[in-house]
């Protein structure tokens, strides 16, 4: 996003960040922030000044804002090979040369070596699914993407990561920059792309200092040879991490989902072929070259294969990242790595994001993995994981997140644009004792449900949807 | 064709088509309120959802592709519950009165049908957008559904991209991109966007009532032939919009959309008149129609009937053009007749004719979506043909490369690969060095050559002179800047080149149109798709009044004397006249010796349009009878009438005019015209009938005649139509009937004929093998020097029409008040001259006041004029010099020099 001229102040005025200095002192109002903000009211009032901070990614410390600094999370393997967070446990490297003393580039030498075909087999053989949450196979996407014949093809890495809770991929960017730069140079082999591209969230302003200097390191080293790698950082939107948002949004677009088809795979960025990849789908891809396929689809279980990163906030007793192997319950994640809430009891658990469902207690049995989260009305999402204490009421998330729903909203459709901020003063209302009506509330969610244009809606109304099934009694005391 | 289920019944559809567009063909309604057919997909209403077999949520149908074997439900409980909520939400901050006030609005029509009530529940957040500044469109975005259509037709269809979507969330709101008004905003005024709207968010704020009736009809600005609508209600139009029709697919521009009041203007005459002692006096019809049948008469007898000019009109019908002709032909018995295409396209007609055998644009504008390349030699085409210009642009945004040879910066060079500005009159040295090379380059076409063209190795030699290095300093274009421009028209095919007055309107018209026709003819780019040598014509029916026969050396069908005399003698049952004929300039010759003593123009301001005003009002002054078919007194009535004879206006009548692209399309009467006025068409039959007897042939001169012979004995305008389509085999298949449902590019011998949208696609018209031409060039005697050192270049504007006869009398003026005189900052600067100030230009000839404009647009060393403003007079500028072929004058050379208001500078 490189818009500022009186010509483009259209779409700059879609981001609402784009007049903020990155790492500016904005509280955040991120949904960690929101689970802690009793620790601290003065800055969670703070957090209410427009424009709105969605997620800081210091969950592990919440409440924060942008200044105040404090520890960098824990981070830890319980998985049984460690395949994203070897390196940081050791240390990490914001170096090239660290890097490759710690391990780093023998999966780039051995890509290199492999014809583009068998490095697309090795991924779709390894079962790894997209990390961003919707969990596509990853192998099937390079291979629809290395199937195009245009000369001209992009690989752009999403670091959007908007999914309030989570901040798994600015712990990798933060200290292992060129892990993902690997994975991307891989990801370009495979599909024959010269160009790449990092969409890199402007909350982060770590991440973009650190992964800006590793770029050029990259590049003048010699070692990207092959691949143009510019880093784009958003203006704050949390639609710019759909992949269709983010190519509009890189673009110099507004960040508005794109009609499909035609596929990103052979109409995406400026009308190339493109392969949008996750940073941790991306990290997770230099081990897979390098250990190997069925090494990686070992890890994990069900038809969720691998490892996953989660993100605890600060409700937790310990929080921090924390890299699992799929089939974990969420009750072992809960009660042993967590360690237990802090203060309080539990009151329901997020797990994915804002808009994945909310867990009630009863369901910590639950076994993590894409298949088994959405039986249940939830999702892995991007491995946020939020304990939301009793002294925070079902209504209140509610309105949390429908008003986080309506600020972001594009605006495109009418169910998403309309809807939301009316379902968001209900639960508002709600909390000040007044009921909703409960037919249009009802009418609202299914419209969202059924006819949004893009997976916001669609997310909110499947946020609404648990509220349903897991909290049918709070969300009733807010109806008439 | 697929084949699908809808609600339990088969439909088939076209391949390709959305379900929603084949739901609609089917009959079956589907609410929608952000589709328009014009543009893409956009599925932000979501109305229009449907339930498919095998997909678990409902599905836009606006943006799903039909396909076999789909199994669709479109009104389920379900699906009119979701679009319920929907229109309800969208209802929520809506204004009641606007439903009340307009009901027929498709918004408020859905809001009826659901039974959705406004509420004022839930204000608005974000900022609204409103205008009442500009004097067409209105705009109150509290109305407004954030459905993109205007967005999206501005940029999909006019590519304007005016309007634009700030903000986000509920601070979504549509302003325009730049600009506090739609004034300030770069609007062209196009009305697309009032056309699309589905709420009246943005609206045509001239009104009165909603419309009674709807006529199809085409417009009468500029030949690019757009079909429109026209809304009429108590005999007074009150709306027009677009038709979709394969000319304009649902596009206008702010002339054809918005310029028609001046059939209302209070001046306008309504009776007819003949000036007597200087004074004019409302006459009846009987004692005009004498009165001037015995003057032609008179003067017929006492000088000859080639002592009497006629002129045809580009503004007249096909019809009443043929009518024309034919009355000076058989009626007078002289070739004396000729239009207005004389000054501007007589030159590409004649070069085409030459060369190819038919002297008309060889492709049609279905092929701007075709073509590779787009040359575009001396034509503004977003000002003067703005649909076609709009095309053009999207084309070139979807990729198309596009050259621009013109000495301005006009629009179409932002969007330009290659602009070269030559100095005005360098056509003929910079194309001959592009010809040379292509030819240098190896970039010919060898196998067409083989095939289809004469003379290479002539030419060759020929063009030794004129390799791009040594003309370059010439026509002010870098030897480089030629050879890309040749490359690029050579080797990125199928090329196809527009061209205009730019490239006719000089010494050499005629020979440089022949230079384009040498460029396609080297590289393949005749007779096929995409592309072509194509005149923008500059008016309605300028190309239908010469292909009637308004030419003193063309018969009806653009036929000349050989191909078309004993046809025509058959048909009119006597001999055509056999002494040659005088062209327009000629006339004004022999007027100004004495030998033309009578002229009879219709919709026709001559005296204003010609070049050298001086030398043209010399020449009328010394005329003894002057006869002006109009809607005003023009300022040739004003200064020289001698008979007043009021006209209907185009969309007071029937008939049929002829556009750029050959296509004959109906004009159809919308509304009664006032007073007296009457069809062209009627007052030359009149004439006609008086000045030969009873069916207008029975005069001394008719000894021919024959029964079955009808002379001017026509009720309809249809009636003429059906002869021309006897006298014109081309145009024979071409019936009123026809024209009903399509309009197929003539040549069309028959009723069976499918139309010829591309002409010799395998052999030029009456030969295999055309011949290339060696035309070398020679400079314009009008030369600048010490007293006169800047160059004036004159033309069109988008808002107004050529004489401003009619945009002068619509609210066009408030777009644009008067004539400016665009000149460089550089010269501004230099002779100490300010925006907007009031200068003098004077040139060999005349002398005329305008007010400056300082910008980007010409070259140092040059200045440009438009001409619309009969108080401005920029005729009395332009200089004697005329094409070398044809006699148009060279409007686009003038040199002069600049005074300051208090005699300065």
């Amino acid at each position: 996003m490189a818009v500022a001229s009186e010509e483009h102040a259209h779409v700059a005025s879609f981001y609402h960040l784009r007049d903020e200095v990155q790492g500016s002192a904005h509280a955040c109002r991120g949904l960690a922030c929101f689970a802690a903000r009793n620790d601290d009211p003065t800055l969670w009032q703070a957090a209410q000044r427009e424009p709105w901070l969605y997620c800081l990614g210091q969950c592990h410390r919440a409440p924060t804002s942008g200044v105040v600094p404090g520890p960098e999370a824990t981070v830890r393997v319980q998985s049984r090979a460690p395949v994203l967070l070897e390196r940081i446990v050791a240390g990490g490297a914001t170096n090239l040369d660290a890097y490759r003393r710690l391990g780093g580039g023998r999966a780039l030498e051995i890509a290199l070596a492999l014809q583009p075909t068998e490095l697309v087999q090795r991924i779709e053989a390894s079962a790894l699914r997209g990390r961003g949450g919707a969990g596509f196979p990853a192998g099937r996407k390079w291979a629809a993407v290395a199937q195009q014949s245009a000369a001209d093809k992009v690989v752009v890495a999403n670091a959007d990561e908007g999914d309030a809770g989570s901040y798994s991929d600015r712990v990798l960017i933060e200290h292992d920059p060129f892990r993902l730069i690997e994975g991307l140079r891989i990801a370009a082999h495979a599909v024959g792309a010269r160009r790449g591209y990092v969409y890199l969230r402007k909350e982060y302003p770590r991440a973009a200092a650190v992964l800006t200097a590793a770029i050029d390191a990259a590049h003048a080293s010699g070692w990207l040879a092959g691949l143009e790698l510019t880093l784009v950082i958003g203006q704050g939107s949390y639609v710019a991490g759909e992949e269709t948002a983010l190519l509009n949004s890189i673009e110099g677009r507004r960040a508005q989902a794109r009609l499909q088809p035609p596929r990103v795979a052979e109409h995406g960025l400026f009308g190339a072929p493109t392969l949008v990849n996750n940073v941790e789908t991306l990290c997770a891809v230099p081990w897979i070259v390098e250990h190997g396929a069925a090494a990686y689809a070992a890890l994990g279980f069900s038809r969720s294969r691998g490892t996953k990163l989660l993100s605890l906030n600060s409700l937790f007793g310990r929080p921090g990242v924390v890299e699992v192997e799929f089939g974990l319950a969420l009750r072992e994640l809960v009660e042993d790595i967590g360690g237990g809430l802090r203060r309080g009891e539990l009151r329901a658990l997020m797990v994915g994001g804002p808009l994945a469902g909310l867990l009630p207690p009863s369901l910590l049995d639950t076994r993590l993995g894409f298949e088994e989260m959405a039986a249940i009305g939830g999702a892995v999402g991007h491995g946020g994981v939020i304990a939301l204490s009793d002294d925070t009421t079902i209504a209140e998330v509610a309105a949390q997140i429908f008003r986080f729903g309506a600020y972001e909203s594009c605006a495109r459709c009418v169910p998403c644009h309309r809807g939301t901020p009316r379902i968001a003063a209900l639960f508002e209302r709600a909390l000040r004792g007044e009921r909703g009506d409960a037919q249009e509330y009802r009418d609202c969610i299914e419209a969202l449900a059924a006819t949004s244009l893009c997976g916001h809606g669609r997310g909110l109304a499947e946020f609404a949807a648990s509220l349903e099934r897991h909290f049918p009694q709070e969300l009733a005391a807010c109806l008439a | 064709m697929p084949r699908l289920t809808v609600d339990g019944s088969t439909i088939a559809c076209a391949d390709g088509q959305t379900l929603l567009e084949a739901l609609q063909a089917a009959g079956i309604g589907v609410p929608h309120l952000c589709h328009d057919a014009r543009l893409k997909p956009y599925g932000s209403c979501r109305l229009c959802v449907v339930e498919i077999d095998g997909h678990t949520r409902p599905v836009a149908s606006c943006s799903e592709p039909a396909a076999e074997d789909m199994v669709v439900r479109t009104h389920s409980p379900a699906l009119e519950r979701l679009r319920r909520t929907n229109l309800q939400l969208l209802a929520a901050d809506y204004p009641a009165a606007a439903v009340t006030d307009q009901p027929e609005l498709p918004l408020h029509r859905l809001f009826a049908t659901y039974g959705i009530e406004t509420e004022d529940s839930h204000p608005r957040t974000a900022p609204v957008f409103r205008d009442d500044t500009h004097p067409y469109l209105g705009v109150d975005m509290t109305r407004c559904i954030h459905c993109g259509r205007c967005v999206r037709i501005c940029d999909e269809v006019q590519g304007q991209s005016v309007w634009q979507v700030w903000g986000r969330g509920s601070q979504t709101h549509i302003a325009p991109r730049v600009g506090a008004t739609l004034l300030e905003s770069g609007c062209v005024s196009c009305g697309a966007c009032v056309d699309s709207c589905p709420s009246g968010a943005i609206y045509d704020k001239r009104s009165p009532g909603t419309a009674e009736r709807w006529t199809r009809t085409t417009c009468a600005y500029c030949g690019v032939g757009c079909q429109m609508d026209v809304g009429t209600r108590d005999n007074r139009i009150v709306q027009i919009r677009p038709a979709d029709a394969p000319v304009n697919r649902g596009h206008l521009c702010v002339k054809g959309r918005y310029a028609w009041e001046f059939v209302n203007a209070a001046d306008r005459v309504t009776s007819p008149m003949i000036r007597r002692d200087g004074d004019w006096q409302v006459v009846s019809w009987d004692e005009a129609l004498d009165f001037t049948a015995a003057q032609l008469r008179a003067i017929r007898d006492r000088a000859g009937a080639d002592a009497i000019g006629l002129l045809g009109s580009a503004r007249a019908t096909n019809e009443e053009n043929y009518l024309m002709q034919k009355f000076a032909r058989v009626g007078l018995g002289t070739n004396n007749v000729d239009t207005c295409a004389r000054v501007c396209h007589t030159p590409s007609a004649k070069a085409l004719k030459e060369m190819l055998g038919t002297g008309a644009a060889t492709n049609h504008f279905d092929d701007i979506e075709l073509a590779a390349t787009i040359l575009i030699c001396g034509c503004n085409p977003t000002e003067c043909h703005p649909v076609v210009g709009a095309r053009i642009k999207q084309a070139v945004r979807r990729g198309a490369r596009l050259i621009v040879i013109d000495p301005r910066r006009i629009e179409l060079a932002d969007h330009a690969d290659l602009h070269l500005a030559l100095t005005p009159g360098t056509n003929v040295l910079l194309l001959n060095a592009m010809a040379a090379a292509i030819i240098e380059e190896g970039l010919v076409d060898a196998d067409y050559i083989a095939k289809r063209v004469d003379d290479l190795d002539a030419y060759r030699a020929f063009l030794s002179d004129y390799a791009p290095e040594a003309v370059a300093g010439r026509c002010g274009v870098p030897a480089e800047a030629i050879r890309a421009a040749a490359r690029l028209y050579a080797s990125h095919g199928p090329a196809m080149c527009f061209h205009g007055l730019g490239t006719t309107e000089h010494l050499q018209g005629a020979e440089g149109v022949m230079c384009l026709i040498n460029l396609a003819l080297l590289t393949g780019n005749l007779g096929k798709a995409g592309a072509g040598i194509n005149p923008l014509r500059g008016q309605n029916n300028v190309q239908g009044g010469a292909h009637m026969g308004c030419d003193p050396a063309t018969l009806p069908g653009g036929q000349s004397f050989q191909q078309g005399a004993a046809r025509c003698e058959a048909v009119w049952g006597k001999p055509l006249p056999s002494a040659r004929g005088l062209n327009l300039m000629e006339m004004t010759d022999a007027a100004a010796a004495g030998r033309l003593h009578a002229l009879w123009a219709f919709g026709y301001d001559v005296y204003l349009t010609l070049a050298n005003a001086q030398a043209t009002g010399a020449s009328l002054a010394k005329l003894d009878f002057v006869i002006i078919q109009d809607l005003y007194l023009n300022e040739t009535a004003k200064t020289f009438g001698t008979v007043f004879l009021p006209a209907a206006a185009w969309i007071e009548r029937d008939g049929t005019f002829m556009n750029s692209d050959r296509r004959v399309q109906r004009i159809r009467k919308a509304v009664d015209a006032p007073g007296e006025a009457r069809p062209d068409w009627w007052i030359i039959r009149e004439v006609a009938r008086r000045v030969g007897g009873d069916n207008g042939t029975l005069s001394p001169h008719n000894s021919g005649e024959r029964a079955g012979v009808r002379g001017f004995d026509f009720d309809t305008p249809e009636a003429i139509w059906d002869e021309v389509r006897a006298v014109w085999p081309g145009g024979a298949g071409l019936s009123y009937a026809r024209l009903e449902t399509e309009n197929p590019h003539w040549p069309c011998p028959d009723e069976q004929h499918p139309g010829t949208p591309v002409l010799h696609i395998d052999r030029f018209a009456g030969f295999e093998r055309a011949a290339l031409r060696r035309i070398d060039y020679i400079a314009s005697p009008e030369q600048c020097d010490e007293h006169y050192p800047l160059l004036l270049n004159s033309g069109r504007t988008l808002v107004h029409f050529n004489a401003g006869t009619m945009t002068g009398r619509t609210p066009d003026i408030e777009l644009q008040p008067t004539d400016v005189l665009d000149i460089s900052s550089e010269d501004a600067e230099r002779m100490g001259l300010a925006d907007g100030q009031i200068v003098r230009v004077v040139s060999r000839y005349g002398e005329a006041e305008l007010p400056l404009r300082v910008g980007p647009s010409v070259q140092p060393g040059q200045l440009f004029a438009s001409f619309h403003d009969p108080r401005r007079f920029v005729n009395r500028l332009t200089s004697p010099v005329r094409d070398r072929l044809v006699g148009t004058p060279e409007y686009k050379r003038t040199a002069v020099r600049i005074e300051g208001m208090d005699g300065g500078v």
